[in-house]
């Protein structure tokens, strides 16, 4: 009678399969958004000798900064990564965020590495780009020409 | 039992006599016994007018009432709802259909609404074929995009999802492209969406297929040149019971607490078990108020069906028979 | 607004401001016969229950149940007879001539329309972008009365700035059993020749848009296009904490942090005053106010159900609320003056219909599925 019919039931259980603990938890939790922020780690999709190099080690890029008012990187959007030591920005082609209707959501979270002058450092783009990209011209029209599959 | 009644009626009388000299305030039913203005905030108070004031307050009117008014013979300008008798849908037709059943929150919901939603979605359907479908089916999509070379932009993929209720209706198609792994979410109701096709219209063991996420790429990989297979006439939606393998954990759910049928059987830790354990709820079997507030009547739901079957009927046949056609005819 | 949160639960009849909770208040009625106040400091009872001081011009709306015990034959003898009263009484000869209908000119202003809100559903622009939008039904509206600026300016409830430019013309909505009702409340309604209504508000207007009383207002008042404003009274929340109240940020769930996660944390800082300021913001009392959205664009209107759809999910309260709608009072919004001569003035009659009325109007820039599917096109810099 001390117990509640829940602890009744999950006693039972456990004793079934032989474990025991029955504890919520207090906090509050929301879905997880998968938004890209500072120190997230990315995944370059060009063929730049950079992000090969990176990519065998095992140290994926980071995002340092977003050149965006809010820090938070949408598609389209510029950052700056560090790779391998060095500083690098990249234009972000795909993303894990749950998206608007009709634009395509990614697997991982996809930058193409990109010079000062916005000069994409590798020649061809192996992973599929959301086809809304292509509106948004300025340095993405030059990433969009390396591009062989459009989602 | 009958002395114990009469001594109660005593005891009670006896209080009303003590209390009937203070008048009002025997009535008062504050737990702060003092009668004495500056203590008590409620004096001279009835508790009739306490309860009055601190009643919840609807600042809406009932649903019930709302209905009532529209069908009242006082009532003229607006035209009431007719309700359909002519034709009578196919038993549970709510799962063909899924996005004209309201939302089952009766005092939230709107017959006119409703109605008018539906208004809507008919006329799109005269426009765009939107076939029957599950989740697990093989589909293509062809949306407007106006830097496509042709304008559109097609994409084949399994449907993993599908939800929303009305014009919100939306389904997400997950497939495999150069290696990775792409899932759209499209609503079935937007106008730039220019047609839906169903390849393969198959259903699986689950109600949603997110945990393909976290399995090997072959399971999520659809040709985008895929044929359509055809099914025929009045046939039983075909189930897949494939058992999908899942990658070796961290996975992007806890899908060994989900109950999932589609999936391999998992090695559980002792702590994924201790996890299950704390999230079960096998009291929601014998909850009959959820199940009952999780669905819409069913006096409801047959009236809603017919409506939309007797459309269908009409738009299928207005609708020439083209090559397209899933079920081909006997 | 800690202040205000008391007031609030009291209402005053105010020119513009006459709406009440569903069951209690009418025009010219008080709200419920008791009021509840906020008491700090001290843990019981939670509430101090407030005499409301009656007005002597209100009109007492409730009568008690009553309870005749009739049989059902007489009962819908009874039935009948109202229906017959009002209903079918429409088709008679005006007892009054019927008033001048004056062309609308800058500066006039149209009476309101009380509507329910149904709900929201979503819609598509003709360029494929979607957006939400909320339906309200104007339901059995008929015009009640008309008091003249003059007469208004010896109300209590005139305010001085108005001087004699306004009218007052009540409007009400939902046709009731006039049983439910006490008989100085169906007086008021004998002018109009309506059947006693369960909805009543007060609209500021010129004289020259004066309606008849007994004239029925619907949705052909309004044109697709055109742009109102909506009041309502939002959701009530009851008592509530300071972080869903005022957004307050509260404290972290841990790290050291004792019994103190929602609440305000400090009262304030000090200088020019000992304590705290008025106003200061504190748990209370949240929603059920008054409410007004302005410039709200009408997409699309139903002549079948008496439907309009105005943009945004903002409206206020839930589903089956009454809400107040009338022409905004955006400067920018408002009608042009090429579109005055088609205003319906001083509203919609039937016989100004030359055509049976399509079933639908919408908005030039609204995709109609009726319509084949969009092809977006290439956004232009």
């Amino acid at each position: 009678m001390a117990l509640s019919i829940h602890q009744q039931i999950c006693r039972s259980f456990s004793q079934r399969v032989g474990t025991s603990t029955c504890q919520s938890c207090q906090f509050s939790t929301s879905q997880t958004l998968h938004e890209v922020r500072k120190l997230m780690r990315m995944r370059i999709v060009d063929n730049s000798a950079i992000g090969k190099a990176a990519a065998q080690i095992g140290k994926p890029p980071k995002v340092i900064h977003v050149y965006n008012k809010r820090q938070v990187g949408f598609l389209g959007d510029k950052v700056l990564v560090t790779v391998k030591g060095e500083m690098k920005k990249a234009y972000i082609v795909g993303l894990r965020q749950k998206q608007l209707p009709n634009v395509p959501r990614m697997d991982t979270n996809n930058i193409v590495l990109v010079d000062d002058k916005g000069d994409p450092l590798g020649t061809r783009v192996m992973v599929p780009i959301p086809s809304a990209l292509r509106g948004k011209g300025g340095d993405l029209t030059k990433i969009l020409s390396l591009a062989t599959k459009f989602v | 039992m009958a002395a114990s009644m009469t001594i109660r009626n005593i005891v009670k009388q006896a209080i009303f006599i003590k209390n009937g000299s203070i008048g009002i305030n025997s009535k008062l039913n504050v737990a702060h016994k003092s009668t004495h203005r500056a203590h008590n905030p409620n004096y001279n108070r009835t508790s009739a007018e306490v309860t009055l004031a601190l009643r919840p307050k609807q600042n809406f009117l009932h649903h019930d009432l709302v209905d009532k008014h529209r069908r009242s013979p006082l009532q003229k300008g607006t035209e009431v709802l007719q309700t359909e008798t002519e034709v009578k849908a196919p038993r549970d037709y709510r799962f063909v259909m899924p996005e004209f059943m309201p939302r089952p929150n009766f005092e939230d919901r709107d017959r006119v609404l409703e109605k008018l939603e539906r208004c809507d979605m008919f006329r799109r359907r005269t426009n765009i074929t939107i076939p029957e479908f599950y989740v697990g089916s093989i589909m293509a999509v062809s949306i407007s995009d106006p830097y496509a070379p042709n304008k559109r932009n097609r994409f084949v993929g399994i449907c993993i999802d599908r939800g929303g209720i009305g014009l919100k209706a939306y389904f997400v198609l997950r497939n495999v492209v150069d290696g990775l792994g792409v899932e759209v979410m499209y609503q079935m109701y937007n106008p730039t969406v220019h047609s839906i096709e169903v390849l393969k219209l198959e259903k699986r063991l689950d109600e949603q297929l997110y945990y393909l996420r976290n399995c090997p790429l072959e399971y999520s990989t659809f040709s985008f040149d895929m044929e359509p297979v055809l099914l025929p006439r009045d046939a039983e939606i075909p189930v897949n019971t494939l058992k999908v393998k899942l990658n070796p954990p961290p996975w992007e759910q806890k899908w060994e607490r989900q109950n999932l049928k589609g999936i391999e059987p998992l090695e559980l830790t002792p702590r994924m078990i201790r996890g299950i354990e704390m999230h079960l709820k096998p009291w929601e079997k014998y909850d009959l108020m959820l199940h009952y507030r999780s669905k819409v009547p069913e006096e409801e739901e047959e009236q809603i069906m017919s409506e939309v079957y007797k459309e269908k009927l009409k738009q299928d046949s207005l609708r020439k028979v083209t090559k397209a056609t899933l079920r081909k005819k006997k | 607004m800690a202040s205000k949160s008391i007031l609030t639960c009291f209402l005053r009849p105010s020119c513009t401001t006459l709406l009440g909770s569903n069951g209690t208040v009418a025009s010219l009625l008080p709200t419920s016969y008791v009021s509840v106040q906020q008491v700090r400091h001290r843990r019981y009872p939670k509430f101090v229950v407030r005499q409301n001081k009656r007005k002597t011009w209100h009109v007492r709306k409730w009568t008690q149940k009553y309870d005749d015990n009739l049989l059902t034959s007489n009962e819908q003898f009874i039935k009948d007879v109202i229906v017959e009263n009002y209903a079918k009484n429409s088709d008679s000869p005006l007892k009054d001539a019927p008033w001048d209908r004056n062309p609308y000119v800058y500066g006039t202003r149209r009476t309101g329309v009380l509507a329910l809100k149904l709900g929201t559903m979503l819609q598509w622009t003709t360029e494929g972008k979607p957006f939400m939008v909320t339906l309200l039904q104007v339901l059995d509206n008929h015009v009640i009365n008309y008091v003249p600026p003059e007469v208004y300016a010896t109300y209590p409830s005139h305010l001085p700035h108005h001087r004699q430019k306004f009218g007052l013309q009540i409007v009400g909505a939902l046709s009731s059993d006039p049983r439910m009702f006490s008989k100085p409340y169906n007086n008021l309604f004998i002018k109009a020749g309506v059947p006693p209504k369960r909805w009543l508000t007060r609209f500021l207007i010129t004289p020259n848009a004066a309606c008849q009383p007994g004239t029925p207002l619907s949705v052909n008042h309004f044109k697709v296009g055109e742009y109102v404003d909506i009041q309502g009274r939002t959701r009530d929340w009851g008592f509530q904490g300071v972080c869903k109240r005022w957004g307050m940020k509260g404290m972290p769930a841990s790290h050291g942090v004792t019994k103190s996660h929602r609440k305000m944390g400090s009262t304030g800082g000090g200088g020019d005053k000992d304590g705290i300021w008025k106003g200061k913001h504190m748990p209370g009392i949240m929603g059920d106010i008054l409410r007004t959205q302005y410039g709200l664009k009408i997409w699309r209107i139903n002549t079948k159900y008496n439907v309009l759809y105005v943009t945004g999910a903002a409206v206020c309260g839930r589903p089956h609320t009454f809400v107040r709608v009338y022409d905004t009072v955006l400067p920018r919004k408002k009608r042009p003056e090429s579109s005055y001569e088609s205003v319906p003035m001083p509203t919609w009659f039937e016989e100004d219909a030359t055509e049976p009325l399509p079933e639908e109007y919408f908005d030039s820039k609204l995709f109609q599925f009726t319509s084949p599917s969009l092809e977006i096109e290439e956004e232009k810099k």
